[in-house]
Formats: structure tokens, C-alpha cells, sequence
């Protein structure tokens, strides 16, 4: 399951020291109907350009990014941006649509789409300018297709998505398209929800190749992924969380042969 | 003469309510805000127009007069619509439905309160063209060409608005707002300048209409607006920038003018019988429609094509 090479790799990346934002998660609790799915005291992303968050379904993993997102409120504590010379962001402060203008962007786990929009329009609106989307500026669409045409025709022929003139179809493309569009926006942090799921064998491979680009070029990357073998690739410090809590963090080879991560996640037997 | 008045009349509302569903459209065909008042805002342009322009002793004349009634008019339109637009923001389409619902029936009941300024029930008069052309037919018409004019605008708006980032933006909120604001989209406050234009835009509707009658009723503010204006944009196809023209030709236009002008119905059926027939038969489009081409006649939305022809391929 694991290629052993992988973090010989992740060792070699010239940009691992390089300066990229870093979210801080600073005594974060969330509940639900008086039961807490996420209770963080102290959790700080970014150190590495690609992190991974593992954990058992319900152990507040994509709450946290929920949280993150603000998509939903924290009820407490404090979830922080913090970006080589820039001013320090309280991301748990901002409505959502602030957060995504400060740099931090997640793809989706469940897959969404935007009904009746094709794949170009998908993508041209995430890249997008907000004064061409003005109501009394009409006569941007074609200045915004040419100034990012060749960002987009590159990711569509890397991900083989050959007629953009149409509404994305299947689930797979969909979450192609979603995760396109995320690469698209160059953000300063990726939150990566579960990005392989449904995805084919070989468009899992250029999904994974184009983030750790992305990551070279100094965007912080976490994700979330249940199948482990992405993560032992590409992350250099995986988190591991259960029942709302951060219980482990570590390089990829001492978390998977903790005991605790064996026994309530892994299994015996794991590779 | 070339046309009657009755004629005239009948094309003045058939291009208003194009006017009213073209706004709709970009309300609820693109961004999904399910306004069911539109005669609220429309009512609340009427009525202050009329208030404004009969009961102030404004320092000057016609035309002056009627431009700054009537932007005043607008503006407290569009202010409705900002406060209106704020309260249900955030809510789903069924307390979209109903909030809208009660703001048109409090303007109603506004109205019909308040006598000293309205007239309340017995109706207010003293509004007149601003011009006179010496034949009240000849004022008509013109006027009739003006609301041509207006509405020809609302078309080319809409229509710029569907080849614009815009207009994309428009249809990604009301496809999926969470999605929308995680790329950065301001959803609220987009939606808010929307529905504060487009409501803005359907008072100044209301003071075109209050001009081509003279006398305020009441009664106009009555479901009667909304009905036609949702059915003719449902039945033409509430996501296509004709659908609004094409349902209300097929709705308002055939019953208003063809059915009532052209067909040898009895004298009396027009006092009671034919505003109800009219009701029944917009209803049973309605019903006809969402059963057998829930998306209207002209169907679906076919970003495909469009943007095929803006960036080829």
C-alpha cells in the first residue's frame, strides 16, 4: 500500500523550507446538539507543504476544515492565517467569502457543482476579478477568458477535459472540475477534502502530481484522504484525529506504526 | 388613429409586465430569489409617484416635476428593495415566498390606510402625461413608446447580463451559494445589489403605469400584477432571456388583447366573468406548464452554446 519511496521524495523538496502561510488552530470547539465534534487546543498547519489529516469517519476531520472555511462558526477559540509579511488574519472572525479572498480554498468532499454553468464558466468564475463582476460591467468576459486562458486550457489538458463547452456530467468530473478550480486560484492554502474519491486510478495520479506543483510553489496543502496511500506519499507531517480531538502528529512513518493509530484506525495487519 | 384605445392600454400592460418578468427573471430565473411580491415594489413606485407628484407644491413644472417624482419614486422602490432584500437574505425559498408575499400586502394595506395621502379606497386622481400633445390617444401612444423604449432597455440589460461574468455570477449563486462563497464570491451583498436594482427598476414601472391610468386604485395592487408576471415567466422558461417575452405574449398578450379584442364576447362578461376566466386560464397554464415542460417552453438555460459562440470551440 505505501511506496517506500515516497518519502525519500517529500525529503527532496528544495521548497520545504520555504516561507508558505500557516494556519493556527487555537482552542477551537464545535458542538451539535451538546455533542462536540471538534475540540482543538492547539494545531498549527503550514509547517511542511503538504500535510495530511487522518482519523475515523466522525473524528471532526472535515468540521475542523468546515471550521476553517467558515462555513461553519467556531463556538469557541480562535483559528488564525499567518503569511510572511502580511498582517496576521483571524480566519474565525471573516464571513466565508473573506476567508476564500485571504488565500484559503478547499475542494469539496461531497461533490458539488454549479447546475447549468459549463466547465469553462465553472472555471472562469473562480478566477474572476470582483470588479468584472459588477452589475454595471458587462464587457468583461472576454478580457477575463484571455488573460487566463492558457492557465486554463494547460489544467484541461493535463486532467483531459477536452470539451469545456459543456456542464461537467459525472461525478468524477465534477470533482475534477472542483478541484481544477481550486488549483486555478493559486491560493496560499488548500484544504483538500477526501480529492481522490471517485476519481480514476490515472487521474488520481495527475490530481497528486498537480498538488505537490502546487505545493512547490508555495502553497501550504493539508489534506484529507482515506486512502492512505496518498498520504504517505505526499505528506510530510500527517495529523491524526479522533473524536474531535488531535491525539497524534508526526512524520507518516511514526504515525502509521503507532499504537493508537493501529488500533483504532489502521487495524492490525496494515501495511 | 392607428390604434384604439383599448388596444393601447392592452399593449401598455402586456409590455409592462415584459418588463416585470425580464426582472424577475434576473431575481428568480438566474439568482433563485423567489420574489412573489413583485406588486409591492411596483405598488410602492405607483403610489409614491402619485403621492409625490399630486399632493407636493413642487417650484416647477412638467417635465422637471415628473422626472424628479419619478426618480424619487425609483429610488424608494430600490430602498424597499434593500431592506426587503437585507430581512430575507438569509432565508430559504419558502420565507422568500412569504416575506415578499407580506411586504406586497403591506403596501396594499398601506394604501388603503392611508386616505390622506392615497385617497385610500375612493381612489386618487390629478396625475397627467408630461406632455401634451393636445389628443389624450397621441399622449397615450407616446407614452406606450416610451414603455417600449424602457423595456427594449431591461431586454438588452438582460440580455448583456447573460454574456457577462456578471451574469455568471448571478447563476453560480442561486445554483449553489456555499460553493460560491468558497471561492471568494460575495453572495449576500451581490444578492442585495440585485434585488435592490431589479426592484428599483419595477417602481419605476409602477410610475409608467400610474402616468397611463391617471388614477390610482387600490385594486392594482391586488395579486393580479404577480400572477401575471410569474406565470408569463414561468410558461416562457424562467432561464432564457426571452422566456419572460415569449410567456407573457403567450399569456397576457393572448388573453389581454387577442381574446378580449378580437373575440365577439358578450358586453356584460367584461365587468366580472373575464378577469376571473383570465385568472382560471393563467392558472391552468401554470399547472399545465409545471407538469408537462416544468422548465417553460423555451426549456433550459444552454450555457453550452452561449459559450461556444463568445469563446468559439
Amino acid at each position: 500500500m505505501v511506496a517506500e519511496s515516497g518519502t525519500a521524495v517529500r525529503a527532496d523538496l528544495p521548497h520545504r523550507t520555504m516561507p508558505r502561510a500557516r494556519l493556527t488552530v487555537t482552542d477551537v470547539s464545535k458542538s451539535f446538539s451538546g455533542r462536540t465534534v471538534v475540540d482543538v487546543d492547539s494545531l498549527t498547519l503550514g509547517d511542511h507543504p503538504i500535510e495530511g489529516l487522518i482519523g475515523p469517519n466522525g473524528a471532526g476531520k472535515t468540521t475542523l476544515m468546515r471550521l476553517i472555511m467558515g462555513s461553519l462558526k467556531v463556538d469557541s477559540g480562535k483559528i488564525r492565517l499567518e503569511r510572511e509579511g502580511r498582517r496576521e488574519i483571524e480566519l474565525s472572525r471573516l464571513p466565508a467569502h473573506k476567508i476564500a479572498q485571504s488565500g484559503v480554498v478547499k475542494s469539496n468532499q461531497v461533490i458539488t457543482d454549479f447546475e447549468g454553468l459549463t466547465i469553462l464558466d465553472s472555471l472562469l468564475l473562480s478566477v474572476t476579478p470582483a470588479r468584472r463582476e459588477h452589475p454595471l460591467h458587462l464587457a468583461g468576459e472576454r478580457a477575463t477568458y484571455d488573460e487566463h486562458r492558457a492557465a486554463i486550457e494547460r489544467q484541461l489538458d493535463d486532467f483531459g477535459l477536452e470539451d469545456s463547452r459543456r456542464v461537467a456530467l459525472s461525478a468524477g468530473e465534477k470533482k475534477l472540475v472542483d478541484i481544477i478550480r481550486c488549483l486555478l486560484l493559486r491560493p496560499a492554502v488548500l484544504l483538500l477534502d477526501e480529492p481522490t474519491a471517485g476519481l480514476p486510478g490515472e487521474v488520481t495520479r495527475k490530481v497528486m502530481d498537480a498538488v505537490e506543483k502546487l505545493a512547490a510553489d508555495g502553497t501550504t496543502v493539508v489534506i484529507i484522504e482515506h486512502d492512505l496511500a496518498v498520504i504517505w506519499r505526499l505528506c510530510a507531517q500527517v495529523t491524526f484525529m479522533a473524536e474531535g480531538r488531535v491525539l497524534l502528529r508526526g512524520e507518516p512513518s511514526d504515525i502509521r506504526e503507532h499504537k493508537t493509530v493501529v488500533e483504532s484506525y489502521l487495524g492490525q495487519g496494515h501495511v | 388613429m392607428v390604434l384604439d384605445t383599448f388596444l393601447i392600454t392592452g399593449l401598455f400592460n402586456v409590455v409592462m409586465l415584459i418588463g416585470l418578468a425580464l426582472l424577475l427573471h434576473l431575481q428568480l430565473g438566474l439568482t433563485r430569489i423567489a420574489n412573489f411580491g413583485v406588486v409591492g415594489f411596483w405598488g410602492v413606485g405607483l403610489y409614491t409617484f402619485g403621492v409625490l407628484y399630486v399632493r407636493v407644491d413642487w417650484p416647477f413644472e412638467d417635465p422637471i416635476q415628473f422626472v424628479v417624482c419619478a426618480v424619487l419614486a425609483t429610488a424608494a422602490a430600490g430602498l424597499c428593495g434593500l431592506l426587503i432584500g437585507w430581512l430575507i437574505a438569509d432565508l430559504d425559498v419558502d420565507g422568500v415566498l412569504v416575506g415578499t408575499l407580506g411586504f406586497a400586502t403591506a403596501v396594499a394595506i398601506l394604501a388603503t390606510t392611508e386616505q390622506g395621502l392615497t385617497g385610500g379606497a375612493r381612489g386618487m386622481g390629478g396625475l397627467r402625461f408630461p406632455y401634451d400633445s393636445g389628443d389624450v390617444a397621441v399622449n397615450e401612444l407616446i407614452w406606450l413608446l416610451v414603455l417600449v423604449a424602457l423595456v427594449a432597455g431591461i431586454l438588452a440589460y438582460v440580455w448583456l447580463v447573460h454574456r457577462a461574468p456578471y451574469g455568471r455570477l448571478l447563476i453560480a449563486i442561486g445554483s449553489n451559494e456555499p460553493l460560491a462563497r468558497s471561492l471568494g464570491k460575495p453572495v449576500t451583498r451581490t444578492k442585495l445589489g440585485l434585488f435592490t436594482i431589479t426592484s428599483a427598476l419595477m417602481g419605476l414601472l409602477g410610475v409608467m403605469y400610474g402616468v397611463m391610468v391617471r388614477f390610482l386604485e387600490v385594486s392594482s395592487l391586488g395579486i393580479e400584477v404577480t400572477l401575471a408576471t410569474v406565470v408569463g415567466l414561468v410558461v416562457g422558461g424562467s432561464v432564457r432571456v426571452l422566456g419572460a417575452v415569449v410567456g407573457v405574449l403567450l399569456t397576457v398578450g393572448f388573453f389581454d388583447i387577442v381574446i378580449q379584442s378580437y373575440l365577439p364576447l358578450p358586453a356584460e362578461w367584461y365587468t366580472q366573468t373575464i378577469p376571473l376566466m383570465r385568472e382560471v386560464l393563467f392558472g391552468v397554464a401554470l399547472i399545465l406548464v409545471l407538469v408537462f415542460r416544468p422548465l417553460g417552453l423555451l426549456g433550459h438555460m444552454r450555457r453550452d452554446r452561449l459559450m461556444k459562440r463568445i469563446h468559439g470551440g
